[in-house]
């Protein structure tokens, strides 16, 4: 299914593309405006220097020759092969959405089986208005109530990766990346004091992703921990004399948790294509901010390459949910 | 609950570990803007964001005195070449020469040291100890008139940056935009691509000649007069010197006039320079990432002029002004990019300081433009002088340009659309440039005087029958529209016939409408333009912008400005360019612009103005108006 879906994926992308003139085109190859000031003959030169004229087949072949070696090209948003800027933003978002997403999943469950356990009563009615309170706020409201409390009012939690200091540490010598993500390499490094400071910079944005993205997981949750407890097998056991919380907890969670780890992939795909306001908003240098940035330059490289990145994202992801899914029921495997 | 006990325990303690100290970040400078850099490599790059990396950690031979424009002080030259000190010489054939006496001892960040192996490795000046200091190989790491000659011919060969090509028409005295057109020349039209190793050969060699060594001095020689050379000289762009050997061992050209073709518009992945140096300039880079835009510079020590006083830079580029602001109000950040609009409200505010109303070589006008197209354009309605439209040629009688110039009401302008922080423009040369005078004419609202040159315009018809005519503005510049609609109204009250409509249109339509027919379809456009260096004439000077026929204006508002130009003011133009001697010049230039205010060939408005927010414990800004603003960090304090 992958190389269908990639394939699709490039095709269409580099049909849009195609729809641009050459001349616009061009513009993805310039460093600057001012590189196009030669005028027409230059500009017609250049058009013929990167091929822009040749035939749909003849340009996507050249680009997909290139992929297969490894080349994705050249992005001038970043300034470097595609697939080095791709690989270098890639742990911060993976730290970033990591962090966001598994307390927010098990949040979510934990809140969204309270409230479906206590239908009508007050955690519940708690749950929901505080879900929804989350639902209601665009992230760029909350993003930036976030800053303003707890880094403009208190300065707790700055926006960036990094505090300078702890950035010149990062970045001397004595410091081995082994994996681009802060909180980790620090730990690795035994500098428990930048692994504070990483950490300081994440919890405003992972806070803001887990309350904005909670209450569609939260709402999932409860609906089918409601539908869960209707149903026959819940009663037989508690007929049978099995303790509440273990009925709750043990029989009825497990089963209701299906529908959520399918919606749990799509948002965790979604993050990982880059959460761009919230990467905005704290300043946080990650895939969605480039892909947003290269959209925005008509970086053709990138934005197909950025596309390609998705598209394995997607795949692995519909991939794990189906894998985990006999893992929650194995009923499913039965079938 | 254990769980949310332990989260909020420790959101505390992270909360605790920030605690504040008066001046963040001390001996750092924290830049944050939303422009970008290109390339460190000063052949590549052609703008001005850019220019902030190579400023700072490469050299030039001169540099502009503090923030005058057309006063320069000694750098990599220990003497700034003058008619008085010799150093600038006329050939009897026309012939000019600069000659540059090269200062000895000018280290480069890096440096070249010997091995016992006899391998030569590039190792940190700064770093190095004395006994290392003593290995390192001659002329690795040491600017020589070599390193100079070197440079301006790589930048020249390089043929990348419009603003490297300036050095081309330096040393060719405008006969030559570029290489490209120079060994189109030589080769018979053959382009250069595809030109003989021969004529590539045949032109290295007449470029080479041009810029010899002699000891310790580079000369540069000139077929003919060209004023703007050290102008152009001590741009950060291209004239940036770069070490041969360095270059030449990082796989970059090696100085062989054979070879030079190979490097000629490099891809920009393809530059060794792109994302390396090894400058002699007062910061050296430590570190760039571009995913993340950060750009991390560290003083050089061995910085032959005074070293900076700040440790490091970091530049980084942070979209949002939110997040900039709250940076700024913080401490976490020295300077911001600003919204004009937050000036006021951060004017106010403790610990944060505005400096506003910087001038800049940028001038801003109305243009007009005749003969327009006349076919199928709606600027010009029914292309008659019925009221219901104007002639194509509608701007070829001056007492409709005089009329027009009277009828705009500049103060209004000043002091309520630009809030007292700018002057009115006086003509093509704004302050600083030579030709500027702070007493030459300029025109004023005065409806009577106005009345009385559309009275005479067209035989006393135009006031009878009125006009109605469309002037563009590009969209998002509200100053513009405020001055088309100041002038809007002043030409209703001096006569309702007068009709004139305003249009806000992308620039690309702009663009198209006055570059892009054989003649320009906008009789009157809100436009602005500055010079690239800071001498008036020569092919991207103040002056010959405006007034050349060959301009850029002049290429874009049609045949009549241009015949205009060509007989009032070329000759004069040439006048002035043949001479090296301030004291001829000084004077032409002025009488043009004089000129330029009695033939009413634009609506000069105002003088663009800047302003810079930082914290308030920086100091040391130098604006330079030719650099752009560009920040050189050489001279920023930041007090603990």
């Amino acid at each position: 299914m992958l190389p269908v879906v990639m394939f699709a994926l490039s095709l269409m992308i580099f049909a849009l593309q195609m729809s641009l003139t050459p001349t616009q085109r061009l513009a993805a190859y310039a460093p600057s405006p001012d590189f196009l000031k030669g005028g027409q003959e230059s500009i017609r030169a250049l058009i013929e220097q990167y091929g822009l004229n040749d035939p749909f087949y003849i340009q996507y072949g050249r680009w997909i020759g290139n992929i297969l070696t490894g080349n994705l090209g050249w992005s001038e948003t970043a300034r470097q092969p595609v697939g080095v800027a791709l690989a270098s933003l890639l742990p911060a978002t993976i730290e970033l959405v990591f962090l966001a997403f598994f307390p927010g999943l098990f949040l979510a469950i934990y809140l969204g089986s309270r409230a479906g356990i206590h239908l009508n009563r007050w955690p519940d009615h708690l749950i929901r208005v505080f879900t929804i309170l989350g639902w209601s706020f665009p992230v760029y409201v909350f993003g930036l109530l976030m800053l303003l409390i707890f880094y403009s009012a208190l300065d707790w939690f700055p926006p960036g990766r990094l505090s300078q200091w702890a950035q010149a540490v990062v970045s001397s010598p004595d410091f081995v990346r082994y994996t681009g993500a802060n909180t980790v390499d620090a730990l690795l490094n035994g500098n428990f004091s930048v692994f504070l400071d990483a950490l300081r910079h994440l919890v405003a944005p992972v806070v803001t992703l887990i309350y904005v993205n909670l209450a569609n997981m939260t709402r999932v949750m409860r609906t089918s921990m409601l539908e869960t407890l209707r149903q026959d097998y819940v009663r037989t056991a508690r007929a049978k004399g099995m303790p509440r919380r273990v009925v709750e907890l043990h029989h009825a969670r497990r089963n209701a948790l299906l529908p959520v780890a399918t919606i749990a992939g799509m948002e965790l795909a979604y993050m990982m294509g880059g959460v761009v306001i919230t990467e905005t908003i704290f300043d946080y240098s990650g895939l969605g901010q480039f892909a947003a940035k290269s959209a925005a330059n008509l970086d053709f490289p990138a934005i197909l390459g950025f596309g390609l990145y998705f598209a394995v994202v997607l795949v692995v992801l519909n991939l794990l949910v189906d894998l985990i899914y006999p893992l929650l029921d194995p009923r499913v495997k039965t079938k | 609950m254990r769980a949310l006990t332990i989260a909020a325990g420790l959101l505390l303690g992270l909360a605790a570990s920030s605690a504040s100290a008066e001046t963040k970040n001390p001996g750092t400078f924290v830049f944050l803007w939303t422009d970008d850099v290109q390339s460190f490599d000063p052949a590549y790059i052609a703008n001005t964001p850019s220019s902030y990396g190579v400023l700072n950690v490469y050299s030039r031979l001169l540099n502009y005195k503090g923030s005058e424009i057309s006063e320069f002080v000694p750098a990599i030259s220990t003497e700034v070449p003058s008619l008085e000190n010799g150093l600038i010489k006329q050939g009897p054939d026309g012939s000019v020469t600069y000659t540059f006496p090269i200062r000895k001892g000018v280290r480069t960040h890096k440096v070249g040291v010997k091995g016992a192996d006899g391998k030569v490795t590039w190792e940190y000046l700064d770093t190095l100890t004395d006994a290392q200091k003593s290995s390192v190989e001659p002329g690795y790491g040491e600017i020589t008139a070599e390193d100079v000659r070197y440079s301006f011919l790589r930048a020249i060969l390089m043929g990348q940056s419009w603003m490297s090509n300036a050095i081309t028409e330096v040393i060719t005295a405008g006969k030559y935009p570029d290489i490209a057109k120079w060994v189109e020349a030589e080769g018979g039209g053959a382009k250069i691509k595809e030109a003989s190793p021969d004529v590539l050969r045949k032109v290295y060699d007449q470029l080479a000649s041009q810029i010899t060594v002699e000891a310790d001095k580079v000369t540069m020689k000139l077929p003919k007069s060209f004023p703007a050379t050290l102008g152009v000289v001590a741009l950060p762009f291209g004239a940036s010197i770069v070490d041969k050997e360095w270059v030449a061992s990082v796989g970059g050209w090696d100085g062989s006039g054979d070879t030079w073709i190979k490097y000629y518009r490099p891809e920009l992945s393809a530059d060794p320079l792109f994302a390396q140096e090894n400058g002699s300039g007062p910061f050296m880079l430590e570190d760039w990432n571009r995913t993340e835009r950060r750009i991390t510079l560290k003083r050089f020590n061995n910085y032959f002029l005074e070293p900076a006083s700040l440790e490091r830079v970091v530049m980084r580029t942070v979209p949002e002004w939110t997040t900039r602001r709250l940076q700024l109000l913080s401490g976490d950040a020295d300077f911001v990019t600003t919204p004009v609009e937050f000036l006021d409200e951060l004017s106010k505010t403790d610990g944060i300081k505005v400096v506003d109303g910087l001038p800049k070589v940028f001038g801003r006008g109305l243009f007009f433009a005749w003969p327009v197209d006349d076919a199928d354009n709606p600027a010009i309605g029914s292309g008659k002088l019925d009221g219901a439209g104007i002639p194509p040629d509608f701007f070829a009688d001056i007492d409709v340009r005089k009329g027009f110039n009277y009828a705009q009401n500049y103060d209004a302008l000043l002091k309520q659309v630009l809030l007292g922080k700018t002057v009115q423009s006086r003509g093509p040369s704004v302050r600083g440039i030579m030709g500027y005078r702070p007493d030459s004419p300029v025109y004023s609202y005065n409806p009577a005087k106005a009345a009385e040159h559309f009275k005479k315009a067209y035989g006393g018809k135009l006031w009878e029958t009125g006009f109605t005519l469309t002037a563009y503005v590009q969209e998002g510049t509200p100053q513009g529209t405020a001055a088309l609609s100041a002038l809007q109204q002043g030409l209703q009250r001096i006569n309702p016939k007068f009709k004139l409509k305003i249009q806000s249109l992308p620039w690309a339509s702009i663009s198209d409408k006055l570059n892009n027919r054989a003649k320009p379809a906008s009789p009157l456009t809100y436009m602005g333009w500055g010079p690239d260096y800071s001498d008036p004439g020569g092919p991207l000077g103040a002056a010959s912008y405006y007034l050349s026929p060959t301009g850029l204006v002049g290429g874009m508002v049609g045949q009549g400005y241009r015949d205009l130009m060509a007989e009032k003011f070329k000759p004069l133009l040439d006048e002035a360019w043949a001479s090296n001697d301030p004291a001829v010049r000084e004077p032409i230039y002025a009488k043009l612009q004089e000129m330029s205010y009695e033939y009413a060939t634009t609506q000069f408005l105002w003088e663009e103005f800047g302003y810079i927010v930082t914290r308030s414990n920086i100091d040391g800004f130098v604006n330079n108006m030719i650099l752009y603003g560009a920040w050189d960090f050489s001279t920023i304090k930041k007090a603990n």
